[in-house]
């Protein structure tokens, strides 16, 4: 338990650091800081909306650890301001909507291909050297090297466009309404498939390697041997002795491994146009809708801190002696 | 170096990198086109005038490619030697100090490591507005070296006990001295891994967030062709070469490096070179804790 509260703590302090870094960047860049942020307003902003905004990011009269405090006010209030672009909406209002799809999509990709990407890795390293290896190796090696924008556009040339199986864009077809009706649902599970096999090809290799990299440095370790000599069967050593500890360590490259998934999945987006927080960015960069971009990044942060947590919490179940200390 | 020439996935990786290394060099002798002049009518299909096409606004893709590998080379290897510096100093600093500097400099690191990388660099690349290939570089520079701090940390706690290092000390060497000049090259193949992986992480980071629209436009790189492909809606139109042509070479940079990086951490790491026997592992000296 001291333990997870630890962490907690810890990731309250790197929460607040990406707060420090939203409050002290428009005011570290040269020239006048609101100037720089709301320019992109122009006369769209009824003016009080614009005071209104100025106070959520602490531009208040005073020195700068009140304003400070008021940003930080405003933050831990959930205020994130109003979007430049998409106003009168709230900037959590615009992420919050965004940030489900991409929960959704980066989600249900991560727990595919942490699955498969595990399993091809235990397989790759328990007959490490044969063809299976070398071709399972090989793939990650590429799959995992080339940049998410690179696949998402090749997936979507093949597959969108040139053989048309799949749409090009959107979660789901225009015209139909939201709702939970088989139709709107097989529509999202369609248009969902193209992003979603290029995530999992992003992702799959990585996972694969790590896990066959650890299986393999634990293969030589005496209890291995052991369990041989007793004469268990294969895959019972395989599955209960080596995988089962090789997958401590990747869990925990999984908490780094987030980042770089969001990452992956905010660009996948943007190809897709896919209605995520990708796309949401992707807009608010074009439009310089400073609001949004500084929340995205709260957000996105809070999400990882949330990731990290699970990936504690789940540290602790798979490894007794955590629970122990 | 001679092992890194006898693994076959670091020869051909070394080779892709060398070709690209040498068509950027050789781009004007391979080209008689300015990269960014319009020189031909928009998106015209490859032929013999222009091998690969031109962009909507009639420049000539192969002639973009050719001096795009140009930026995302120096930017990779510029950024990538930056990252690697800020992680190495630290790593080793925190490493071998230990006590209240390995504090700081270890909560500041795991800091780093769970604000999402890209979220940040967006944030930091709006407000610096177009930032040019040189500016990407020094901000992917400053925000990237966490994770080559804390594997080099650790490497360095498992040197740190090392006969040598205690000798030296003994000797009354200075700690700067016991730093560079002795725990640093015990250390040089964490750094070399951290090195490769970091040209990798700037060439690949370099491009996504030009695609994104936040590099300078004006500056030729692959990054900013698949921008201008992007918003030309190249795809849509039909002008597939002016996507997949810097979509290929992303893509053969990216494998090249990667094979290096792996060929790399299997010299480093002769567990994971396959086709060994039990008895060749039992040679090794466990692994300690930390080791990647």
């Amino acid at each position: 338990m001291a333990f997870l509260f630890r962490r907690l703590a810890f990731y309250l302090a790197a929460f607040l650091a990406a707060a420090t870094i939203n409050f002290f960047l428009p005011r570290l860049m040269p020239g006048d800081p609101i100037q720089l942020m709301f320019s992109s307003a122009g006369a769209e902003l009824p003016p009080e909306s614009l005071e209104a905004l100025k106070l959520t990011f602490g531009f208040v009269d005073g020195p700068l650890w009140k304003q400070y405090l008021t940003y930080l006010g405003s933050i831990f209030t959930g205020d994130l301001g109003r979007s430049i672009k998409y106003f009168p909406l709230p900037v959590t209002s615009v992420l919050g909507h965004a940030l489900i799809w991409t929960l959704v999509l980066m989600g249900t990709a991560t727990v595919i291909s942490f699955i498969l990407g595990t399993w091809l890795g235990v397989m790759a390293a328990w007959k490490r050297g044969s063809r299976f290896d070398v071709i399972v190796s090989v793939t990650s090696i590429f799959a995992t090297s080339v940049p998410a924008v690179v696949t998402s556009l090749i997936v979507l040339f093949v597959f969108g466009f040139t053989l048309d199986w799949f749409p090009n864009g959107y979660a789901a077809d225009p015209s139909l309404d939201p709702a939970f009706t088989l139709q709107y649902i097989a529509s999202v599970a369609y248009h969902g498939v193209l992003p979603m096999v290029t995530l999992c090809t992003v992702l799959i290799g990585g996972f694969t390697v790590t896990m066959r990299n650890n299986m393999i440095n634990l293969l030589g370790e005496d209890y291995i041997v052991m369990a041989r000599a007793k004469g268990l069967s294969d895959r019972r050593v395989m599955l209960w002795y080596a995988a089962r500890n090789a997958l401590l360590p990747t869990v925990s490259s999984l908490a780094i491994a987030i980042g770089t998934i969001l990452g992956g999945s905010l660009v996948t987006e943007v190809v897709f146009n896919y209605p995520g927080l990708g796309n949401v960015l992707y807009q608010a960069i074009l439009a310089r809708d400073y609001p949004v971009i500084q929340g995205q990044l709260l957000i996105m942060t809070a999400t990882m801190l949330v990731a990290n947590f699970i990936v504690d919490v789940s540290y602790v179940l798979l490894d007794p002696r955590l629970k122990a200390a | 170096m001679k092992t890194l020439l006898r693994n076959r996935k670091a020869l051909v990786g070394l080779a892709i990198i060398a070709t690209i290394a040498i068509l950027a060099i050789a781009a004007p002798l391979l080209t008689e086109y300015n990269p960014a002049a319009r020189t031909g009518r928009p998106h015209q299909a490859p032929s013999m005038d222009h091998i690969l096409g031109t962009t909507r606004i009639g420049q000539d893709v192969f002639a973009r490619v050719l001096y795009g590998a140009r930026t995302s080379l120096m930017v990779g290897f510029g950024a990538g030697l930056l990252i690697t510096l800020v992680g190495t100093v630290l790593g080793i600093v925190a490493g071998y100090r230990g006590g209240k500097t390995d504090e700081v400099i270890s909560f500041f690191t795991n800091m780093v490591l769970v604000v999402p990388n890209l979220p940040l660099l967006l944030v930091l690349a709006a407000f610096i507005g177009q930032a040019s290939p040189v500016v990407i570089a020094l901000i992917l520079g400053a925000t990237s070296w966490a994770w080559g701090a804390r594997v080099t940390r650790a490497e360095t706690l498992s040197v740190k006990q090392k006969d040598f290092v205690k000798s030296a000390e003994m000797m009354g060497e200075r700690q700067w001295r016991i730093m560079a000049f002795e725990i640093f090259p015990n250390v040089i193949s964490i750094v070399g891994i951290n090195f490769i992986g970091s040209v990798i992480f700037a060439i690949i980071t370099q491009a996504t967030l030009e695609f994104l629209g936040l590099g300078d436009p004006r500056a030729i790189s692959w990054g900013n062709m698949l921008f201008a492909a992007q918003k030309a809606s190249a795809l849509s139109v039909g002008a597939w070469w002016e996507i997949l042509t810097p979509c290929f070479a992303l893509a053969f940079l990216g494998i090249g490096m990667s094979l290096l990086n792996f060929a790399v951490d299997e010299i480093a790491n002769p567990r994971l070179r396959t086709g060994n026997r039990l008895g060749r592992w039992s040679l090794l000296v466990r692994n300690g804790e930390g080791r990647l």
